[in-house]
């Protein structure tokens, strides 16, 4: 076995890595501070793609630039959905937030086909051809970025939640939605903007995405909404170390399996692990016991 | 026997005679019936990840139609009665076929169906068409196993595209015939070098029976190829970068693609550009579409594309002309230009058409029975001996072939194809591009 192949492998698993740690960090963030689960959460990364790739053919500014308006944008789209679709049903039962996830799905998917049409698209970004060294390795730049922006965000998101007086408030929330309350916590505004957040982070998984040359369609979220849920599972629900780990190790472990057991095992293997882990530790690698 | 009863039992005997004849009259009256409208289903991939291509074929299926109806509609018993196209979305999923097909066959009521895309989609509702016994003219999956298989009853369905085994083991011959002679000289190598054939493919029966038909055509032909790798990929998948990390360190000679053109874009590009794989990427004929041209940009530069019907060339000749009409009544309508999996569903839909003419009724059994004898002039694909028809065994048509290779034109930023082979229908050479890089084992 070449342990340059493998290291190529591993490379590719952590770049997968980032685009899931993204889209479940904020799926993680959104269920921890509402306990709601909302599977159209793959419909903002779509969302997040297009907007990118639409202002980027237009304008021709540097997408890495760009996906600062996709999370704003994202924001505000997140905070529409939150305060007129999940704040009404919110604390109605897990069924109607559920049905209402299904429903949102088929409304933005349906949505973006009559705006952008349902053919897939790709763009080409500015640094395709650019190589750059890693270590042993000789890597396309674009995927250099990509983890760095990713890693960017999570500092960004880290200095957020820990040294903000809202980000102390939107802990709280999380922790003790109650207890916030009584402490003067306005808890729906940490709900519209902790859903506001989760998207524009659904966003940035989008954006990176679109750069790193995949092909796009309205239907792409769906896959990899799954995979998110997978991963706050595996990783603990509410919890974001647990979702950057769960993230990284499917990432890893998907390109691992298309390399040693074929691509039909790529989508499985995270299934598998999240199975083993839940048998051995029921509440996840980082969850809490009541979460 | 009395007068009563004699009048009793000639009494009965007109009631029977003409209970009969009124049931003869009625029977004669449903067969002869004119039809209002012809009905044509056509099942196409309008959402999900195969709507490019689906689209095309709805669309195409359109102009067929129009064309149709301009001429009166189609005959039948001697009469002219409107064409009408009802169109069933699969949505790229099993379920979406046999959601589509179950609603054209028991909803829509058509009299025959034509197109159907993905081979997993479209085997997944066959047996649906089975059961109900509704004349299908497949224009689009191309695994042999859709009317190979003995599991259901695939009497009424017939193939209007070529197969998996077709054009694999004619790109395969290409391979061997083109692509490594010119290998073997760039590497000024001895002519029985192997030649280094590595596959990505889609796990479905599309990909395998590409899978399948490499691999038969090296060992009956005993062909002197050796395939190094063979990776498999889930449908619709867009990340490439793993099994093209595997291919490349196999050390191939050229890559061939079993995919979509949603697929095959995506894993040329991940591969010349991230993997620095490069290698000449064979395509099969699916992928010679507007979209995949598009997608390539640079990258396509030096790919092949097995084709039959290709949006930017064509053979010289009478089908040049017929395919230019076609592709500019689609562009006059739609503003694009229509695909291969286009170009065989507007021929689908005369088929059907004229299945139905000649069986003079919607009756299915003669419309099927229509479709077993059919002879009619090839329409603008070129078809072998000019004329379509389905094989006896398998209800196949068989089509002309051909192979392009794409050279980038930097104007308008993407590539074009030029036909290279077979010889009498080539406009220019194989060439391996400058940055072509050979098997090193």
């Amino acid at each position: 076995m070449d342990a340059g192949i493998l290291l190529q492998i591993l490379f590719w698993g952590i770049y997968a890595g980032c685009i899931y740690i993204l889209l479940a960090t904020g799926l993680n963030l959104i269920f921890g501070v509402m306990k709601i689960v909302n599977f159209a959460h793959g419909e903002f990364l779509m969302l997040g793609a297009y907007i990118t790739a639409t202002l980027f053919l237009f304008s021709g500014i540097n997408p890495y630039v760009i996906i600062l308006f996709s999370m704003l944008a994202l924001i505000g789209i997140g905070a529409v959905v939150e305060r007129l679709c999940f704040r009404p049903i919110l604390g109605t039962g897990k069924l109607n937030e559920i049905f209402l996830s299904i429903g949102l799905i088929y409304v933005i998917q349906n949505a973006a086909a009559m705006i952008w049409g349902d053919e897939w698209q790709s763009v080409k970004s500015p640094y395709a051809g650019i190589t750059v060294p890693v270590g042993t390795l000789t890597v396309p730049l674009d995927y250099v970025i990509i983890m760095v922006v990713t890693a960017a965000i999570l500092c960004g998101l880290y200095l957020f939640l820990n040294r903000t007086r809202t980000g102390r408030e939107m802990r709280a929330a999380s922790q003790n939605r109650k207890g916030a309350m009584l402490v003067g916590v306005n808890v729906e505004r940490m709900d519209i903007l902790s859903f506001g957040i989760g998207c524009a982070l659904a966003a940035a998984a989008g954006t990176l995405w679109v750069v790193s040359g995949q092909v796009f369609n309205p239907y792409m979220g769906s896959i990899p909404a799954v995979k998110a849920f997978a991963i706050i599972i595996l990783g603990g629900l509410g919890s974001i170390p647990g979702a950057i780990v769960g993230g990284l190790l499917y990432g890893v472990a998907e390109n691992g399996a298309a390399y040693f057991l074929g691509g039909v095992w790529k989508d499985a293997i995270s299934f598998v692990i999240l199975i083993v882990v839940l048998v051995i530790r029921p509440t996840g690698l980082f969850g809490e016991r009541g979460e | 026997m009395n007068r009563t009863h004699k009048l009793s039992i000639i009494l009965i005997a007109i009631v029977l005679i003409a209970l009969f004849s009124a049931g003869c009259a009625e029977q004669q009256a449903t067969t002869t019936t004119q039809p209002t409208e012809i009905k044509v289903g056509v099942i196409a991939s309008l959402t999900g990840p195969a709507s490019n291509v689906g689209k095309n074929m709805w669309q195409s299926a359109q102009v067929a139609a129009d064309e149709i109806n301009a001429k009166g509609g189609v005959s039948v018993g001697g009469a002219k009665v409107p064409l009408k196209l009802i169109v069933g979305d699969d949505e790229s999923t099993q379920q979406g076929g046999q959601k589509a097909a179950t609603q054209l066959i028991t909803g829509d009521k058509v009299d025959i169906l034509v197109g159907g895309y993905s081979s997993a989609v479209t085997s997944a509702y066959e047996q649906t068409v089975a059961e109900y016994k509704i004349p299908f003219v497949v224009t689009g999956a191309s695994s042999p196993i859709i009317t190979h298989r003995a599991d259901i009853d695939t009497s009424y369905i017939f193939h209007h595209c070529p197969t998996t085994d077709t054009y694999g083991q004619y790109t395969t011959k290409f391979i061997d015939q083109v692509v490594r002679p010119a290998v073997n000289a760039k590497l000024g190598a001895s002519a029985d070098r192997p030649f280094r054939l590595a596959l990505l493919y889609q796990d479905t029966a599309f990909g395998k029976g590409v899978q399948t038909a490499v691999n038969d055509t090296i060992t009956k032909e005993k062909l002197n190829i050796v395939l190094v790798s063979q990776q498999s990929f889930k449908m619709g998948e867009s990340d490439f970068r793993t099994p093209l990390t595997a291919i490349k360190a196999a050390n191939p000679d050229a890559v061939y693609l079993g995919a979509f053109p949603n697929e095959g874009a995506p894993a040329i590009t991940q591969g010349r550009r991230d993997i620095g794989l490069n290698t000449i990427y064979l395509n099969v004929e699916n992928n010679d579409n507007a979209q995949f041209y598009k997608d390539l940009g640079q990258y396509g530069e030096g790919a092949i594309i097995e084709s039959r019907f290709s949006p930017y060339t064509a053979p010289a000749g009478t089908i040049a002309q017929a395919q230019d009409t076609f592709k500019n009544a689609y562009y006059a309508k739609w503003g694009t230009y229509p695909d291969m999996m286009g170009a065989s569903t507007y021929e689908g839909v005369y088929i059907a058409t004229q299945a139905i003419t000649n069986a003079g009724t919607t009756d299915k059994a003669k419309v099927r029975q229509a479709l077993v004898d059919l002879n009619m002039p090839q329409i603008i694909e070129a078809m072998k001996g000019g004329t379509i028809s389905f094989s006896k065994d398998y209800r196949e048509s068989q089509f002309d072939l051909w192979m392009e290779q794409l050279s980038y034109n930097a104007t308008i930023g993407e590539c074009r194809p030029f036909i290279v082979w077979p010889d009498n229908l080539r406009v220019t050479g194989f060439v391996l591009p400058s940055w072509y890089t050979p098997g090193n084992a």
